[in-house]
Protein backbone atom coordinates (compact mmCIF):
# COMPACT_ATOMS: atom_id res chain seq x y z
CA UNK A 1 0.00 0.00 0.00
CA UNK A 2 2.71 2.35 0.49
CA UNK A 3 4.43 2.04 -2.73
CA UNK A 4 0.83 2.73 -4.04
CA UNK A 5 1.54 6.56 -1.89
CA UNK A 6 4.66 7.19 -3.30
CA UNK A 7 3.20 6.85 -6.58
CA UNK A 8 0.50 9.03 -5.91
CA UNK A 9 2.88 11.56 -4.80
CA UNK A 10 5.13 11.45 -7.62
CA UNK A 11 2.52 11.77 -9.19
CA UNK A 12 1.50 14.74 -7.73
CA UNK A 13 4.87 16.03 -8.28
CA UNK A 14 4.74 15.61 -11.78
CA UNK A 15 1.40 17.19 -12.61
CA UNK A 16 3.36 20.18 -10.68
CA UNK A 17 5.60 20.41 -14.16
CA UNK A 18 4.26 22.70 -16.20
CA UNK A 19 2.74 25.21 -13.87
CA UNK A 20 2.35 29.01 -14.81
CA UNK A 21 4.73 31.66 -13.00
CA UNK A 22 3.55 31.72 -9.25
CA UNK A 23 2.05 35.63 -9.04
CA UNK A 24 2.36 37.50 -5.50
CA UNK A 25 -0.07 36.21 -3.97
CA UNK A 26 0.84 32.36 -4.58
CA UNK A 27 4.49 32.96 -2.75
CA UNK A 28 2.50 34.80 -0.19
CA UNK A 29 0.41 31.80 0.83
CA UNK A 30 3.65 30.04 0.27
CA UNK A 31 1.62 28.33 -2.91
CA UNK A 32 3.55 28.62 -5.78
CA UNK A 33 1.67 25.67 -7.55
CA UNK A 34 -1.69 26.83 -6.32
CA UNK A 35 -3.39 25.99 -9.61
CA UNK A 36 -2.86 22.25 -9.86
CA UNK A 37 -3.66 22.21 -6.38
CA UNK A 38 -6.91 23.48 -6.90
CA UNK A 39 -7.14 21.44 -10.03
CA UNK A 40 -6.76 18.42 -7.74
CA UNK A 41 -8.65 19.60 -5.01
CA UNK A 42 -11.30 19.42 -7.71
CA UNK A 43 -10.56 16.03 -8.61
CA UNK A 44 -10.79 14.80 -5.03
CA UNK A 45 -13.90 16.15 -4.83
CA UNK A 46 -15.25 14.20 -7.81
CA UNK A 47 -13.48 11.10 -6.09
CA UNK A 48 -15.29 11.76 -3.06
CA UNK A 49 -18.54 12.07 -4.32
CA UNK A 50 -18.73 9.63 -6.85
CA UNK A 51 -16.97 6.58 -5.02
CA UNK A 52 -16.06 7.34 -1.41
CA UNK A 53 -19.94 9.00 -0.21
CA UNK A 54 -21.59 6.35 -2.01
CA UNK A 55 -19.54 3.40 -0.64
CA UNK A 56 -19.65 5.10 2.86
CA UNK A 57 -23.78 5.67 2.69
CA UNK A 58 -23.44 1.30 2.10
CA UNK A 59 -21.48 1.10 4.85
CA UNK A 60 -23.42 3.44 7.31
CA UNK A 61 -26.64 0.79 6.07
CA UNK A 62 -25.01 -2.39 6.86
CA UNK A 63 -23.10 -1.49 10.08
CA UNK A 64 -24.80 0.22 12.70
CA UNK A 65 -23.67 2.77 15.38
CA UNK A 66 -21.52 0.01 18.18
CA UNK A 67 -19.96 -1.75 14.98
CA UNK A 68 -18.72 1.56 13.67
CA UNK A 69 -17.45 2.41 17.13
CA UNK A 70 -15.31 -1.04 17.25
CA UNK A 71 -14.18 -0.63 13.57
CA UNK A 72 -12.55 3.06 15.11
CA UNK A 73 -11.17 1.57 18.10
CA UNK A 74 -9.84 -0.98 16.34
CA UNK A 75 -8.24 1.17 13.48
CA UNK A 76 -7.11 3.66 15.77
CA UNK A 77 -5.28 1.39 17.89
CA UNK A 78 -3.84 -0.75 15.55
CA UNK A 79 -1.81 2.81 14.14
CA UNK A 80 -0.46 3.12 18.07
CA UNK A 81 2.84 1.31 17.29
CA UNK A 82 3.37 4.32 14.74
CA UNK A 83 2.37 6.47 17.13
CA UNK A 84 4.46 5.40 20.10
CA UNK A 85 7.96 5.30 17.78
CA UNK A 86 7.65 8.94 16.50
CA UNK A 87 5.91 9.81 20.22
CA UNK A 88 10.02 8.73 21.24
CA UNK A 89 11.57 10.39 18.20
CA UNK A 90 10.08 13.32 19.32
CA UNK A 91 11.83 12.78 23.28
CA UNK A 92 8.07 12.74 24.28
CA UNK A 93 8.66 10.12 27.10
CA UNK A 94 5.40 10.58 29.42
CA UNK A 95 3.06 10.94 25.93
CA UNK A 96 5.50 7.44 24.90
CA UNK A 97 4.32 6.50 28.00
CA UNK A 98 0.36 6.71 27.65
CA UNK A 99 0.37 5.62 24.35
CA UNK A 100 2.39 2.21 25.15
CA UNK A 101 -0.40 2.06 28.06
CA UNK A 102 -3.49 2.74 25.49
CA UNK A 103 -2.28 -0.04 23.20
CA UNK A 104 -1.35 -2.75 26.30
CA UNK A 105 -4.64 -2.31 27.59
CA UNK A 106 -6.64 -2.06 24.31
CA UNK A 107 -5.15 -4.66 22.58
CA UNK A 108 -5.88 -6.93 25.69
CA UNK A 109 -8.86 -5.89 27.90
CA UNK A 110 -10.40 -4.22 24.60
CA UNK A 111 -10.31 -7.33 23.15
CA UNK A 112 -7.93 -6.88 20.26
CA UNK A 113 -8.63 -3.19 20.13
CA UNK A 114 -12.41 -3.57 19.21
CA UNK A 115 -12.89 -1.73 22.58
CA UNK A 116 -11.36 1.69 24.24
CA UNK A 117 -10.94 1.02 28.26
CA UNK A 118 -7.79 3.01 28.23
CA UNK A 119 -9.85 5.89 27.75
CA UNK A 120 -12.89 5.20 29.20
CA UNK A 121 -11.90 3.41 32.23
CA UNK A 122 -8.50 3.82 32.84
CA UNK A 123 -8.56 7.41 31.42
CA UNK A 124 -5.76 7.43 29.51
CA UNK A 125 -6.96 9.55 26.17
CA UNK A 126 -5.70 9.11 22.76
CA UNK A 127 -3.30 11.21 20.79
CA UNK A 128 -1.89 11.42 17.18
CA UNK A 129 1.59 11.44 16.11
CA UNK A 130 3.68 11.10 12.50
CA UNK A 131 7.09 11.33 11.27
CA UNK A 132 5.84 14.37 9.50
CA UNK A 133 5.22 16.10 13.32
CA UNK A 134 8.74 14.42 13.78
CA UNK A 135 10.53 16.38 11.02
CA UNK A 136 8.77 19.47 12.13
CA UNK A 137 10.26 19.08 15.98
CA UNK A 138 13.26 18.05 14.14
CA UNK A 139 13.40 21.75 12.88
CA UNK A 140 12.34 20.28 9.19
CA UNK A 141 10.51 23.12 7.33
CA UNK A 142 7.11 22.46 5.43
CA UNK A 143 7.74 22.95 1.88
CA UNK A 144 5.16 24.67 -0.62
CA UNK A 145 1.65 24.04 0.22
CA UNK A 146 0.80 20.84 -2.00
CA UNK A 147 -2.16 18.73 -3.05
CA UNK A 148 -2.07 15.13 -3.53
CA UNK A 149 -4.66 12.77 -5.50
CA UNK A 150 -6.17 11.23 -3.10
CA UNK A 151 -4.65 12.25 -0.32
CA UNK A 152 -5.66 15.67 -0.10
CA UNK A 153 -2.88 18.34 1.62
CA UNK A 154 0.27 17.26 1.68
CA UNK A 155 3.68 19.58 1.47
CA UNK A 156 6.95 18.01 1.19
CA UNK A 157 7.63 17.58 4.91
CA UNK A 158 4.51 15.69 5.57
CA UNK A 159 4.59 13.78 2.40
CA UNK A 160 8.01 12.77 3.08
CA UNK A 161 6.60 11.72 6.80
CA UNK A 162 3.52 9.81 5.05
CA UNK A 163 6.02 7.81 3.31
CA UNK A 164 8.43 6.84 6.17
CA UNK A 165 5.28 5.89 8.28
CA UNK A 166 4.10 3.83 5.77
CA UNK A 167 7.10 2.02 4.39
CA UNK A 168 9.73 1.93 7.45
CA UNK A 169 8.10 2.84 11.22
CA UNK A 170 4.61 0.85 10.95
CA UNK A 171 5.58 -2.16 12.62
CA UNK A 172 3.06 -3.99 10.91
CA UNK A 173 4.55 -4.14 7.68
CA UNK A 174 7.24 -6.31 9.42
CA UNK A 175 4.81 -9.09 10.68
CA UNK A 176 5.13 -11.76 7.50
CA UNK A 177 1.18 -13.57 7.28
CA UNK A 178 -0.18 -14.28 3.93
CA UNK A 179 -2.35 -11.77 1.99
CA UNK A 180 -0.51 -9.03 3.70
CA UNK A 181 -1.85 -6.62 0.74
CA UNK A 182 -5.53 -7.19 1.82
CA UNK A 183 -4.29 -6.61 5.03
CA UNK A 184 -3.37 -3.21 4.18
CA UNK A 185 -6.06 -2.39 1.42
CA UNK A 186 -8.87 -3.52 4.14
CA UNK A 187 -6.94 -1.11 6.67
CA UNK A 188 -6.83 2.03 4.76
CA UNK A 189 -10.62 1.87 2.75
CA UNK A 190 -11.75 1.06 6.11
CA UNK A 191 -9.99 3.80 7.74
CA UNK A 192 -10.98 6.26 4.87
CA UNK A 193 -14.55 4.74 5.61
CA UNK A 194 -14.37 5.63 9.17
CA UNK A 195 -13.10 9.18 8.86
CA UNK A 196 -15.27 10.07 5.63
CA UNK A 197 -18.84 8.81 8.04
CA UNK A 198 -17.45 10.55 10.95
CA UNK A 199 -17.28 14.28 9.00
CA UNK A 200 -20.05 13.87 6.29
CA UNK A 201 -22.25 17.00 8.09
CA UNK A 202 -18.77 18.88 8.43
CA UNK A 203 -17.61 18.74 5.01
CA UNK A 204 -21.23 20.10 3.95
CA UNK A 205 -20.43 22.47 6.36
CA UNK A 206 -17.56 24.03 4.93
CA UNK A 207 -18.14 23.71 1.59
CA UNK A 208 -21.34 25.40 2.08
CA UNK A 209 -20.24 28.65 4.27
CA UNK A 210 -16.90 28.85 2.73
CA UNK A 211 -16.41 32.02 0.43
CA UNK A 212 -13.36 29.93 -1.16
CA UNK A 213 -13.38 26.57 -0.01
CA UNK A 214 -9.38 25.91 -1.11
CA UNK A 215 -8.38 29.03 0.61
CA UNK A 216 -10.03 27.68 3.61
CA UNK A 217 -8.83 23.88 3.65
CA UNK A 218 -5.30 25.08 3.25
CA UNK A 219 -5.45 27.55 5.92
CA UNK A 220 -7.61 25.16 8.08
CA UNK A 221 -4.55 22.43 7.37
CA UNK A 222 -1.49 24.79 8.16
CA UNK A 223 -3.07 25.83 11.52
CA UNK A 224 -4.34 21.98 12.42
CA UNK A 225 -0.83 20.83 11.34
CA UNK A 226 0.86 23.53 13.43
CA UNK A 227 -1.36 22.49 16.69
CA UNK A 228 -0.41 18.98 16.58
CA UNK A 229 2.92 19.48 16.13
CA UNK A 230 2.33 22.22 19.21
CA UNK A 231 0.65 18.85 21.02
CA UNK A 232 -2.10 21.32 21.55
CA UNK A 233 0.18 23.68 23.44
CA UNK A 234 -1.65 27.51 22.53
CA UNK A 235 0.78 29.35 20.45
CA UNK A 236 1.02 32.73 21.55
CA UNK A 237 3.89 34.30 19.61
CA UNK A 238 3.23 33.41 16.27
CA UNK A 239 -0.38 35.24 16.30
CA UNK A 240 -0.64 38.26 14.33
CA UNK A 241 -1.66 41.71 15.94
CA UNK A 242 -4.89 41.52 15.51
CA UNK A 243 -5.08 46.06 14.66
CA UNK A 244 -7.65 48.66 15.75
CA UNK B 1 -2.48 6.47 8.59
CA UNK B 2 -5.06 8.94 8.01
CA UNK B 3 -6.12 8.78 11.52
CA UNK B 4 -2.72 10.77 12.33
CA UNK B 5 -1.56 12.81 8.88
CA UNK B 6 -4.94 14.03 7.88
CA UNK B 7 -6.13 14.50 4.84
CA UNK B 8 -9.30 16.47 3.53
CA UNK B 9 -11.18 14.76 5.61
CA UNK B 10 -9.88 14.79 8.87
CA UNK B 11 -9.21 18.77 8.32
CA UNK B 12 -12.75 19.57 7.58
CA UNK B 13 -13.84 17.30 10.60
CA UNK B 14 -11.90 19.41 12.78
CA UNK B 15 -12.89 22.65 10.83
CA UNK B 16 -16.42 22.49 12.05
CA UNK B 17 -16.15 22.07 15.00
CA UNK B 18 -15.20 25.57 15.09
CA UNK B 19 -19.10 26.50 14.87
CA UNK B 20 -19.57 25.48 18.41
CA UNK B 21 -16.68 28.84 19.09
CA UNK B 22 -18.73 30.34 16.67
CA UNK B 23 -21.73 30.04 18.08
CA UNK B 24 -20.64 31.51 21.77
CA UNK B 25 -19.62 34.80 19.44
CA UNK B 26 -17.93 37.85 19.62
CA UNK B 27 -18.11 39.41 23.66
CA UNK B 28 -17.08 42.76 24.99
CA UNK B 29 -18.19 43.92 28.18
CA UNK B 30 -16.73 46.45 30.67
CA UNK B 31 -13.02 45.26 31.88
CA UNK B 32 -12.86 44.31 35.65
CA UNK B 33 -10.35 44.69 38.08
CA UNK B 34 -10.09 41.37 39.12
CA UNK B 35 -6.39 39.80 38.48
CA UNK B 36 -7.74 37.46 36.23
CA UNK B 37 -10.03 39.53 34.90
CA UNK B 38 -10.11 37.88 30.98
CA UNK B 39 -10.66 34.67 32.30
CA UNK B 40 -13.57 35.76 34.34
CA UNK B 41 -14.97 37.50 31.50
CA UNK B 42 -14.09 34.63 29.43
CA UNK B 43 -16.48 32.40 31.46
CA UNK B 44 -18.92 34.79 32.36
CA UNK B 45 -20.05 35.47 28.84
CA UNK B 46 -19.62 32.37 27.60
CA UNK B 47 -21.97 31.06 29.95
CA UNK B 48 -24.30 33.70 29.26
CA UNK B 49 -24.42 32.27 25.55
CA UNK B 50 -24.80 28.81 26.78
CA UNK B 51 -27.47 29.74 29.06
CA UNK B 52 -29.51 30.57 25.55
CA UNK B 53 -27.97 28.02 24.31
CA UNK B 54 -29.08 24.99 26.54
CA UNK B 55 -32.81 26.76 27.28
CA UNK B 56 -35.17 23.94 26.50
CA UNK B 57 -38.05 26.59 27.12
CA UNK B 58 -37.42 28.26 23.91
CA UNK B 59 -38.23 27.89 20.64
CA UNK B 60 -35.74 27.71 17.92
CA UNK B 61 -36.45 30.54 16.66
CA UNK B 62 -36.67 32.34 19.79
CA UNK B 63 -32.85 30.76 20.58
CA UNK B 64 -31.80 32.35 17.42
CA UNK B 65 -33.47 35.38 17.61
CA UNK B 66 -32.05 36.08 21.22
CA UNK B 67 -28.58 34.44 20.62
CA UNK B 68 -27.73 37.13 17.41
CA UNK B 69 -28.97 39.88 19.93
CA UNK B 70 -26.82 38.49 22.70
CA UNK B 71 -23.88 38.81 20.09
CA UNK B 72 -24.36 41.55 18.34
CA UNK B 73 -25.23 43.63 21.54
CA UNK B 74 -21.76 42.87 22.49
CA UNK B 75 -19.19 42.39 19.88
CA UNK B 76 -17.30 44.29 17.91
CA UNK B 77 -17.50 43.01 14.08
CA UNK B 78 -16.39 45.66 12.51
CA UNK B 79 -12.83 45.29 14.06
CA UNK B 80 -13.34 41.34 13.28
CA UNK B 81 -14.39 42.26 9.61
CA UNK B 82 -11.20 44.75 8.98
CA UNK B 83 -8.85 42.33 10.17
CA UNK B 84 -10.48 39.68 8.24
CA UNK B 85 -9.82 42.08 5.21
CA UNK B 86 -5.88 41.92 5.97
CA UNK B 87 -3.66 43.92 3.30
CA UNK B 88 -6.80 44.58 1.09
CA UNK B 89 -8.10 46.48 3.86
CA UNK B 90 -5.85 49.79 3.56
CA UNK B 91 -6.77 50.37 -0.30
CA UNK B 92 -10.67 49.95 0.05
CA UNK B 93 -12.57 52.92 0.55
CA UNK B 94 -14.07 54.10 3.32
CA UNK B 95 -17.72 53.23 1.63
CA UNK B 96 -16.15 49.46 0.59
CA UNK B 97 -14.88 48.70 4.44
CA UNK B 98 -18.45 50.09 5.37
CA UNK B 99 -20.30 47.69 3.27
CA UNK B 100 -17.77 44.86 4.20
CA UNK B 101 -18.19 45.46 7.22
CA UNK B 102 -21.91 44.69 7.48
CA UNK B 103 -21.80 42.03 4.79
CA UNK B 104 -19.41 39.77 7.39
CA UNK B 105 -21.26 40.56 10.15
CA UNK B 106 -24.56 39.40 8.51
CA UNK B 107 -22.75 36.10 6.70
CA UNK B 108 -20.79 35.54 10.16
CA UNK B 109 -24.59 35.80 12.47
CA UNK B 110 -25.50 33.20 9.81
CA UNK B 111 -22.95 30.63 9.52
CA UNK B 112 -23.34 30.82 13.71
CA UNK B 113 -26.97 30.32 13.59
CA UNK B 114 -26.92 27.41 11.32
CA UNK B 115 -24.54 25.57 13.86
CA UNK B 116 -25.32 26.43 17.26
CA UNK B 117 -28.36 24.15 18.07
CA UNK B 118 -25.89 21.17 17.17
CA UNK B 119 -23.97 22.03 21.03
CA UNK B 120 -26.35 22.77 23.62
CA UNK B 121 -25.75 21.02 26.90
CA UNK B 122 -22.37 21.57 26.30
CA UNK B 123 -20.43 23.76 28.85
CA UNK B 124 -16.80 25.78 28.86
CA UNK B 125 -14.76 25.55 31.50
CA UNK B 126 -11.61 27.59 31.89
CA UNK B 127 -8.20 25.94 32.17
CA UNK B 128 -6.09 28.96 32.20
CA UNK B 129 -4.33 31.88 30.58
CA UNK B 130 -1.45 33.41 28.84
CA UNK B 131 -0.60 36.82 28.35
CA UNK B 132 0.36 37.74 24.64
CA UNK B 133 1.39 41.45 25.28
CA UNK B 134 -0.07 43.53 27.97
CA UNK B 135 -3.83 43.86 27.15
CA UNK B 136 -3.64 40.83 24.91
CA UNK B 137 -4.64 37.56 26.27
CA UNK B 138 -5.43 34.08 25.29
CA UNK B 139 -8.11 32.05 27.36
CA UNK B 140 -7.92 28.32 27.36
CA UNK B 141 -11.15 26.41 28.21
CA UNK B 142 -12.41 23.14 27.41
CA UNK B 143 -15.52 22.09 25.83
CA UNK B 144 -17.61 20.39 28.17
CA UNK B 145 -19.82 17.31 27.14
CA UNK B 146 -22.02 15.72 29.89
CA UNK B 147 -23.09 12.94 27.50
CA UNK B 148 -19.73 12.04 26.31
CA UNK B 149 -18.23 9.58 28.54
CA UNK B 150 -15.82 8.30 25.99
CA UNK B 151 -12.55 9.38 28.08
CA UNK B 152 -11.44 11.05 25.36
CA UNK B 153 -9.51 14.77 25.88
CA UNK B 154 -12.31 17.32 25.80
CA UNK B 155 -12.23 20.03 22.85
CA UNK B 156 -9.91 22.41 24.03
CA UNK B 157 -11.23 26.18 23.13
CA UNK B 158 -9.05 29.17 23.49
CA UNK B 159 -10.42 32.59 23.43
CA UNK B 160 -8.31 36.12 22.18
CA UNK B 161 -9.00 38.35 24.65
CA UNK B 162 -8.15 41.95 24.22
CA UNK B 163 -8.43 44.87 26.96
CA UNK B 164 -7.95 49.25 25.94
CA UNK B 165 -7.76 49.30 29.94
CA UNK B 166 -11.86 49.95 29.98
CA UNK B 167 -13.31 46.78 28.67
CA UNK B 168 -12.84 43.40 27.68
CA UNK B 169 -13.26 42.40 23.57
CA UNK B 170 -12.31 38.80 22.57
CA UNK B 171 -11.24 39.48 19.30
CA UNK B 172 -10.79 36.00 17.79
CA UNK B 173 -10.93 31.96 19.08
CA UNK B 174 -9.42 28.69 18.46
CA UNK B 175 -11.03 25.32 18.25
CA UNK B 176 -8.41 22.48 18.13
CA UNK B 177 -5.83 25.33 17.41
CA UNK B 178 -7.51 26.90 14.35
CA UNK B 179 -8.19 30.11 14.68
CA UNK B 180 -11.54 31.65 13.34
CA UNK B 181 -10.75 34.87 12.48
CA UNK B 182 -7.10 33.90 11.01
CA UNK B 183 -8.63 31.48 8.96
CA UNK B 184 -11.01 33.99 7.39
CA UNK B 185 -8.70 36.37 6.52
CA UNK B 186 -6.72 33.58 4.19
CA UNK B 187 -10.68 32.84 2.80
CA UNK B 188 -10.78 36.31 1.38
CA UNK B 189 -7.50 37.15 0.42
CA UNK B 190 -7.35 34.23 -1.66
CA UNK B 191 -10.62 35.55 -2.90
CA UNK B 192 -9.48 39.33 -3.52
CA UNK B 193 -6.40 37.56 -4.99
CA UNK B 194 -8.72 36.38 -7.86
CA UNK B 195 -10.97 39.14 -8.00
CA UNK B 196 -8.67 41.85 -8.37
CA UNK B 197 -8.79 43.05 -5.33
CA UNK B 198 -12.39 44.28 -5.57
CA UNK B 199 -13.96 44.86 -2.61
CA UNK B 200 -17.86 44.15 -3.92
CA UNK B 201 -17.33 41.11 -5.34
CA UNK B 202 -16.91 39.91 -2.01
CA UNK B 203 -19.63 41.78 -0.13
CA UNK B 204 -22.01 40.09 -2.93
CA UNK B 205 -20.77 36.91 -2.54
CA UNK B 206 -21.17 37.35 0.91
CA UNK B 207 -24.59 37.95 1.13
CA UNK B 208 -25.51 35.03 -0.98
CA UNK B 209 -23.69 32.76 1.37
CA UNK B 210 -25.41 34.50 4.47
CA UNK B 211 -29.30 34.23 2.51
CA UNK B 212 -28.84 30.93 1.58
CA UNK B 213 -28.68 30.01 5.12
CA UNK B 214 -32.50 31.36 5.37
Amino acid sequence: MYRVKLLLVAMAGLLLVGCSTPTPGMLAANDPFEPTNRDTLKLNAKIDHYFVIPTVGIYFFLVGDRGRRAVHNFLQNVSLPTVFVNDMLQGEGARAAQTLQRFTINSTIGLGGFFDPAASHFHVPNHGEDFGQTLAVWGVPEGPYLVAPFLGPQPPRDAVGLAIDTAIIDPWNYIPFKQHIWWDAGRYYFTLLDLRGQTYEQVQGVQRGSVDYYASLRSLYRQLRNNEIRNGRPDTKDLPDFGP
Amino acid sequence: MLETNPGIISLARRALLIAFVAAAGLFAVPASAAPSGAEAFVQANVQKGLAILNNRGLSTDQKRSQFETFILGLTDMKRIANFTLGQYRHSASPADQDAFAGAFQNYAVAVYQNYFAKYSGQTLKVTGSKDRVPGDTIVQTQLIDPNDHSGQQPLEVDFRVQSDGTRFVVVDFSVAGIWLALEERDQFSSFLGQNNGNIPTLVSHLKDLAKSYH
